[in-house]
């Protein structure tokens, strides 16, 4: 055991290398495939999309973001849920599942909580926006838009009241906690005068302005400004939630997600950021549950039962739990299936399971895996380190250290 | 120097204790082994040290401060790192972005660059497996993933649990040689092992260990010589 087995423990290592290799070479066909497979794993769509250079990337935004808000003028033939139901305020509905999935992806996706009850935020938001609003209220009135920053913080609020105790739970038994809480906030609503139960609230607020002719702009009737609104926050969440994704924060859900213990024992203060995620995730669900109120203009205790909950988590599963982007179509299509086949009505939900069941079996990823490209600073030190590397004498046949060190750092760069 | 300080450590789970009053040091510079069967409480005492469990007695002191109710994310900040039992890597992120993980408690930037290369020496393996998820390795490699992810913290004490658990006997080999590479560059190494052999031919002082308690305690020779921790443990006699 000692280290005169070698010259110098470099060395050591290496010829110790040489022998694994030699064992290793063996069995080299069955492992190299495993290999490549684990190469694949972030998924064909996201390879191509990382393959396209940043003005390339950018042009395709711009490109889906103007086709999605001409979305409900278009009306295109096919996918148009009419006559069953009008198409832009099927978009809001869309928009408000992909708004929730993109809260709930947080929690779910990124921290790995389990949330069973989330539809508990999303009602939270919308009695904020709906007593403070509606004329049914005998509170303070407040302008609508102003409801959107304060359900946020009330359900931010809520979020930190049930995390801090279950928290502490993990996996399965945190999940039925949180379906326990989703059902506490509904039967709340029941029995509390103040939240008037099954009466509800009618005439919750809307943003301000005005047509030519009177009537407002953001009406129950018409989808299109709702969804414009909810679309344009849809993208500053999204550009938000990301910048979190990448940042020190988004390394430590990912890493409690991977495995608490051993985030834990490299210095992740996990409950502290589990609590910030349920927390964060809480607010995105509130902020669509205010927008929910004001669009549909009434709000009462039948909307938020376990069933909505489920569906929202089934838009996260369904997207790809772990990816933001992914989140957004799968909220998007868990509200689009029911809408599009409405017309066949008895079949409407039978549709809907077939189209879940055949995802998940095709895809069991989600339709968009989840690849974080994590905040790695790593990167910068072990660019330093190939360099180095690069520039020992063996390395001659190689194209100048220079030009290698600078592709290198651009691979940084991108990621 | 006394680097990490057992006094009177008792453990339980619920009403089941799992360690009885136990005491014991490391001094700075050593390799100390803690072995016994399955059920002993090594892993328990590994998971005490690095904050993942709580003493309900007892007191755990490291580099003359008192860390009993510290919790263990910031163990990690005072030099405690772990390479836990089962490996513990994170299976989605890459062999690069697991290694960062273990820098996530880190003040110092600048030494982030040097740790790294240190890691690279010590295990060549994993720089060639950079871009690869760390769940797509084999066992040895990802043992020595979470090995150079508990380095990349830089720590003063590496606990090891079970480095050599399911590893081929020329892998265990390589695994203990590199411990020992990891100690005579300056880090204080505590491992659990099963395999007796190899961790007391490794370790300067060794413990036994049985059912919670501390049966036997000495060099790492005088435990190989003894007749009793033989029959026991080394399948001889």
């Amino acid at each position: 055991m000692s280290m005169t087995d070698g010259p110098t423990p470099m060395q050591t290592a290496a010829a110790e290398q040489a022998a694994e290799d030699r064992e290793a070479s063996s069995k080299a066909a069955g492992r190299s495939d495993l290999r490549e497979r684990g190469k694949r794993k972030p998924g064909y769509f996201s390879d191509r999309w990382h393959a396209l250079s940043r003005q390339q990337q950018w042009a395709f935004l711009v490109i889906v973001v103007v086709l999605a808000y001409l979305l409900p003028l278009i009306n295109p033939p096919i996918i148009t849920t009419e006559p069953g139901n009008n198409f832009a305020l099927a978009c809001f509905d869309m928009a408000r599942f992909a708004l929730i999935a993109v809260g709930l992806n947080v929690v779910v996706g990124y921290a790995g909580l389990l949330d069973l009850g989330y539809v508990a935020f999303f009602a939270v938001g919308s009695y904020v926006a709906a007593m403070l609003t509606s004329p049914d209220s005998p509170y303070l009135h407040i302008p609508y838009l102003w409801t959107l920053p304060l359900a946020m913080a009330v359900t931010m609020f809520f979020g930190v009241m049930l995390g801090v105790p279950t928290l502490r739970l993990r996996g399965d038994y945190l999940a039925i906690v949180t379906l326990g809480f989703g059902e506490i906030i509904r039967i709340l609503a029941t029995i509390i005068p103040a939240m008037k139960g099954q009466v509800g609230f009618q005439n919750v607020g809307h943003p301000p302005g005005t047509e030519a002719d009177g009537t407002p702009i953001f009406s129950n009737s018409n989808g299109v400004p709702w969804y414009w609104l909810t679309l344009t926050i849809i993208i500053i969440v999204t550009l938000l939630v990301g910048n979190l994704e990448r940042s020190r924060v988004g390394r430590a859900w990912i890493a409690i997600r991977e495995d608490e213990d051993a985030a834990e024992i490299m210095g992740v203060p996990t409950f502290k950021y589990k609590v910030w995620a349920f927390a964060i995730g809480a607010a995105i669900g509130g902020l669509s549950g205010a927008l929910f109120a004001g669009q549909v203009g009434f709000v009462n205790n039948q909307k938020f039962d376990v069933t909505t909950s489920i569906l929202f988590l089934a838009a996260v599963v369904l997207g790809g739990a772990g990816n933001k982007v992914g989140a957004i179509l799968g909220g998007a299509l868990v509200s689009y299936i029911p809408l599009r086949f409405t017309a066949i009505a008895e079949y409407k939900y039978l549709i809907f399971g077939i189209a879940l069941v055949l995802i998940m079996i095709f895809r069991s990823q989600g339709l968009l895996p989840a690849r974080q490209r994590l905040l790695a600073y790593g990167r910068t030190a072990l660019n330093k380190v190939t360099n180095r590397a690069a520039m020992e004498p063996k390395d001659t046949d190689k194209p100048p250290a220079g030009t290698d060190s600078r592709a290198a750092g651009e691979r940084g760069a991108e990621a | 120097m006394t680097l990490l300080e057992l006094k009177g450590v008792s453990v339980h789970y619920g009403r089941i204790q799992a360690l009885r009053d136990m005491s014991f040091t490391v001094n700075e510079g050593e390799v100390v082994a803690l072995i016994g069967a399955n059920g002993a409480g090594k892993t328990t005492t590994m998971r005490t040290i690095s904050g993942l469990l709580n003493c309900s007695e007892g007191t755990i002191t490291f580099a003359g401060q008192d860390i009993t109710k510290m919790k263990a994310h910031i163990r990690v900040v005072h030099g405690i790192s772990q390479a836990p039992e089962g490996r513990g890597i994170f299976p989605g992120m890459t062999v690069m972005e697991n290694l960062d993980m273990g820098t996530f408690g880190r003040k110092d930037r600048s030494g982030v660059a040097k740790d790294l290369e240190r890691v690279f020496d010590l295990f060549p393996r994993l720089k060639e497996r950079e871009k690869q998820f760390g769940g797509t390795m084999s066992g040895g490699e990802q043992q020595m993933l979470a090995i150079g992810r508990a380095l990349m913290s830089n720590p003063k004490l590496l606990l090891l649990d079970e480095p050599s658990m399911g590893l081929a006997p020329q892998f265990i080999r390589q695994i203990f040689k590199i411990i020992k590479e990891i100690n005579n560059q300056g880090t204080t190494v505590l491992m659990v092992e099963q395999n007796a052999n190899q961790a007391l031919a490794g370790a300067h002082r060794a413990f036994v260990l049985e059912t919670g308690e501390i049966t036997h305690s000495g060099t790492g020779k005088e435990l190989l010589e003894d007749p009793a921790v033989k029959e026991a443990y080394l399948g001889v006699g």
